[in-house]
């Protein structure tokens, strides 16, 4: 096993070599013809064109969308309207009642998306930490609860969705199985209150492996000596829970809060898939607000879409700034 | 104060025994220190009695009570570790503070005994700093402070140097005797380092895989081996040993010849040896003479010279290395034939299947 191993390897470092021999002429005749500065601009010019064209331009068309109206969708031939497309996404007389703002969907799925955050992140964060703090234990079969936990990481979103479609729908296995052990049933996607509940449910079912992951791997830097030492000190559980784990665990724990805050914040696909937005819309949460708006019903607003957008990239910038801090100081303590 | 026996313990890590039923006392208020090369289970009999790994067979007792059963923190037990093992995320007086407020000590009493231990180990300027501001030195004085808070039955050092420079090193020898001195307790030191059991300890235990090869006093097992190991383990630079066979058997002591006929004599006592038995000679280095003019031939290949000493390193004809220090500075060079003196009073004899010492009946270096 080992020396087909070391053969595979071996074959590929030749192939490795021979691909950067047969490079190496065009390399240096381009590199004579550039000079040795300038051949770093012609190795980043791919990706700056990528970049450019599909990341870069987006986010400037978007403002340019943000402040113009009408459904055109030619720059040249949409209006300049300035901030009134803020304005209208804005206006409101009581921001905790969406049914008093102009727009009242787009606050629903603000409200929505709100509720998702607190929920999702508070509820994923604590089973993240249970399963890390276990399976950091010497339990039984850890490797393969491990592997477990991280396979619906693995998923595309829409197999998540449509597993757990299977599972809730009317006559899903759910309630099938409600029926076999004699209980009511439940239309599980239908009842507003219980779909909130599942897309909730889901949510955390398929990310939280990815944050057990990186909580075990915080676990796994404390130093076992400074649990031997707590050990000596006569310190209980609970102290060394509270007075030690948590403490040196903090650093990772900030990186998990902001990353899973970010992520639910653009939760859209299983939610999407799973309920539609709906019933009515009660699971609409802010991305499929500004997916709907703008591409999917009549008139197409593009310039409200783009504008939502815009106020959810100023949410974000604000968090990925915390998170910049929090894994910079990670990398200092 | 505590008096530490181990009957017969023995630990087993699956189908691995890493200890041997090992017995040992431990007197009130003596300062053991347990040494060995790697891997000879000297850490894991610290950690044993520590409470930090189980005792899978046999007893420990502490003040005559049975202890296996007992938890870490039940022991009455303090620990030094060797990488600190500090709380990175609290202040010193924080660390100290630790384990006295775990068992609930009065605030008044946890904050009397830590700023004794802080005047004690000289760390009072540095209590409310996190360990990774402070050096490998004040780190090691704020672990041994930790151990100090709890006025603890025994005191465990498990190689608490081997992360300090040379020089530190040396100094916080000097400081640990001198604490021991001042507080009486038993003490167990588990080092590699031969030098650091010599001068520090009362009683050392030489332990190798898993098992005691001797206990005794340091110039005890200096002057007085019980075996080939011990007396290759205790001393720096390593002892000097020649094959040979027995040749004949007197009352004073055991002559034998090498592969090539050369002939030595140890003042050992030969009762357990026959002529022709293969032994092994052994000599320090200190104790063989070089320079002189008679001796045996020796070609010197390499030399070191400290000022203050200096060590030749040779070869016998048969290739037999030999290292010999000299007091002072010596005009010996490199690749010169010189004649080596072997004094049977220095020279130990060991039965070369064995490793048994044989008893040295004069001791040339005892006082």
């Amino acid at each position: 096993m080992q020396s087909a191993l070391d053969t595979i390897g071996r074959g590929v470092g030749r192939l490795y070599a021979a691909a950067f021999d047969l490079l190496e002429w065009p390399m240096l005749a381009l590199q004579r013809l550039t000079g040795a500065q300038r051949i770093a601009w012609i190795f980043l010019l791919p990706n700056l064109v990528i970049f450019g064209t599909f990341t870069f331009l987006p986010i400037i068309l978007n403002f340019f969308y943000a402040t113009s109206g009408s459904d055109a969708i030619l720059l040249q031939d949409r209006p300049y309207v300035g901030l009134d497309n803020f304005a209208t996404l804005l206006a409101c007389e009581n921001y905790l009642q969406p049914n008093s703002c102009e727009r009242d969907i787009f606050w629903r799925a603000v409200h929505n998306t709100a509720w998702f955050v607190v929920l999702q992140v508070g509820f994923m964060i604590l089973f993240s930490l249970v399963t890390a703090l276990i399976l950091n234990r010497d339990i039984p079969f850890r490797g393969f609860f491990r592997s477990v936990f991280f396979y619906p990481v693995l998923l595309s979103p829409v197999v998540v969705a449509l597993i757990w479609k299977w599972v809730l729908q009317r006559f899903g296995v759910l309630n099938a199985a409600l029926e076999g052990a004699g209980m009511p049933t439940v239309n599980w996607l239908v009842d507003a209150d219980w779909a909130f509940f599942w897309i909730v449910f889901v949510s955390i079912w398929a990310h939280m492996g990815f944050y057990t992951l990186i909580l075990l791997a915080g676990l796994q830097s404390i130093p076992s000596d400074v649990y031997e030492a707590a050990e000596m000190d006569g310190a209980s559980k609970w102290r060394v829970f509270s007075r030690i784990t948590m403490p040196l665990l903090m650093p990772t724990m900030a990186v998990v809060i902001v990353l899973s805050l970010i992520r639910a914040v653009q939760a859209f696909d299983e939610i999407f898939v799973l309920t539609g937005g709906g019933p009515g819309s009660a699971t609409l949460l802010i991305l499929q607000f500004i997916y709907e708006t703008g591409f999917a019903y009549q008139p197409r607003l593009y310039g409200l879409a783009a504008a939502a957008s815009m106020l959810m990239a100023v949410v974000l910038l604000v968090l990925t700034l915390v998170q910049l801090r929090a894994t910079r100081s990670r990398a200092e303590g | 104060m505590a008096v530490v026996e181990l009957d017969n313990v023995v630990k087993d890590y699956g189908a691995t025994r890493a200890v041997h039923g090992v017995s040992l006392t431990i007197e009130n208020g003596e300062f053991c220190v347990f040494v060995g090369p790697s891997g000879c289970g000297k850490s894991t009999l610290l950690r044993m009695i520590a409470g930090l790994e189980e005792i899978t067979d046999g007893e420990m007792r502490l003040d005559g009570q049975r202890v296996n059963e007992q938890r870490a923190s039940e022991r009455g037990l303090a620990m030094v570790f060797q990488t600190y093992a500090l709380y990175p995320h609290m202040t010193v007086r924080q660390n100290l503070a630790f384990g006295l407020e775990n068992i609930k000590t009065p605030k008044d009493e946890i904050v009397r005994r830590v700023d004794a231990a802080a005047r004690m180990l000289q760390i009072e300027t540095y209590l409310e700093r996190r360990p990774k501001q402070l050096s490998g030195g004040q780190r090691q004085r704020v672990a041994i402070g930790r151990a100090v808070v709890r006025e603890p039955r025994v005191f465990l050092f498990d190689e608490p140097l081997s992360n300090l420079d040379a020089e530190l090193r040396v100094a916080m020898r000097g400081e640990i005797s001198a604490l021991h001195r001042r507080l009486g307790n038993t003490m167990i030191y588990v080092t590699h380092d031969q030098v650091e059991a010599m001068t520090m300890a009362d009683k050392i235990v030489v332990l190798r895989a898993g098992r005691i090869e001797q206990v005794g006093a340091p110039l005890e097992l200096y002057n007085r081996p019980v075996n080939q190991f011990v007396a290759g383990f205790i001393g720096s630079p390593r002892m000097n040993f020649v094959e040979g066979t027995v040749d004949s058997i007197d009352d004073e002591g055991v002559d034998l010849r090498d592969r090539t006929g050369t002939a030595y004599r140890a003042a050992v006592d030969g009762g357990g040896v026959e002529r022709g038995d293969a032994v092994v000679l052994g000599i320090r280095p200190d104790h063989l003479d070089v320079g002189g003019s008679v001796g045996h031939e020796v070609t010197v290949n390499a030399i070191e010279q400290l000022g203050g000493d200096s060590y030749l390193y040779c070869e016998r004809p048969d290739g037999t290395r030999l290292t010999a220090h000299i007091a002072g500075q010596t005009a010996i060079r490199r690749g010169d034939v010189a004649r080596a003196v072997f004094r049977p009073e220095y020279s130990h004899l060991f039965v070369k299947d064995t490793g048994v010492a044989l008893p040295r009946l004069t001791i040339g270096e005892a006082v």
